[in-house]
């Protein structure tokens, strides 16, 4: 029986200090961005240095952006990619 | 006796090009124009400033579109036109039409709203709709090809629905045209843009929702 406990988006943002890492996380693979890109969420058009500032801060955009990298990590790691239909 | 008109199949654009990514989805939503055109389709194309309220609402009241495709920001109770102008609200009826919002989170409640106030059904995004574009290329759009892996399988949505398929198909064809560039993108053929980006379309392909009769067709 498998017993280990995930926890949820909620929790973890929720929680300061699985917060605080994963902040530090995310603001990690956001800055492997490459330069030749640019990301549009909203009306925003945003650079690798708009994305880390929205993700330093906290705001709305920035927690969009940790939720997607969550889930997307998540995905990776239970093979969820490799196996979508 | 009472005799009917048979309802012709239209179909409503709103494609607003204020800023850069309405610019895209305005760019992006031309062979769709045309392409309704060439299947008879009558189309009520709200260009750039004509993507308001008062012209929105005239010809939702007198043209009763059978299909509504609405490109521009949004949140999850109001969707906007042309300069962010808000168009369609949780008041707003769009009768028996199906409608799809290229937009952030209008899939998180209003889509279900339209749907409650008479829409048949709603297809739409009920997280923000990222889209990933080459800085170089913001001039020539239709020739951004890491925005065309975000907007090629969005437009499927409606050019599925324009062969007379179902709301539902429209729906797979989508995801399924999102997961195949998905694929390629985090394959090892890809670019350093394409692999990066593939996490913004991991993520619109989870946040595309639906509502209402799946079985719904124009």
């Amino acid at each position: 029986m498998n017993d280990k406990i995930e926890n949820s988006t909620e929790d973890i943002i929720l929680d300061p200090e699985l917060s605080e890492q994963l902040k530090k996380l995310v603001l990690e693979r956001v800055g492997s961005m490459p330069d030749t890109l640019r990301m549009s969420v909203g009306s925003g058009e945003l650079t690798k240095d708009d994305i880390l500032k929205h993700v330093e801060q906290r705001d709305n955009i920035g927690n969009q952006v940790i939720e997607m990298e969550l889930e997307f990590l998540r995905d990776l790691a239970n093979g969820m990619v490799y196996a979508y239909e | 006796m009472v005799w009917f008109m048979p309802m012709s199949k239209s179909i409503l654009i709103t494609r607003p090009d204020h800023d850069l990514i309405t610019k895209y989805f305005c760019a992006w939503s031309n062979e769709l124009v045309d392409f309704a055109k060439s299947k008879m389709i009558k189309v009520y194309d709200l260009k750039g400033k004509k993507s308001n309220k008062k012209k929105f609402l005239s010809y939702i009241n007198i043209r009763c579109p059978s299909l509504i495709f609405l490109n521009g920001h949004g949140n999850a109770d109001i969707f906007a036109g042309y300069g962010d102008e808000p168009m369609v609200g949780v008041e707003t009826i769009l009768k028996d039409a199906i409608v799809y919002a290229r937009s952030c989170e209008v899939g998180k409640n209003l889509g279900l709203i339209l749907v409650q106030n008479g829409a048949h059904s709603f297809i739409g995004y009920n997280r923000k709709f990222f889209c990933g574009y080459t800085p170089e290329k913001i001039t020539k759009p239709l020739e951004d090809e890491i925005a065309g892996l975000f907007l090629k399988p969005s437009n499927l949505i409606i050019s599925t629905l324009l062969k007379s398929n179902s709301v539902q198909e429209a729906h797979n064809r989508s995801r399924k045209s999102m997961y195949k560039n998905f694929r390629k993108m985090v394959s090892s053929t890809s670019t350093f843009e394409e692999r990066y980006s593939a996490r913004w379309l991991w993520s619109n392909l989870h946040s595309q929702v639906i509502f209402g009769d799946p079985l719904k067709t124009i």
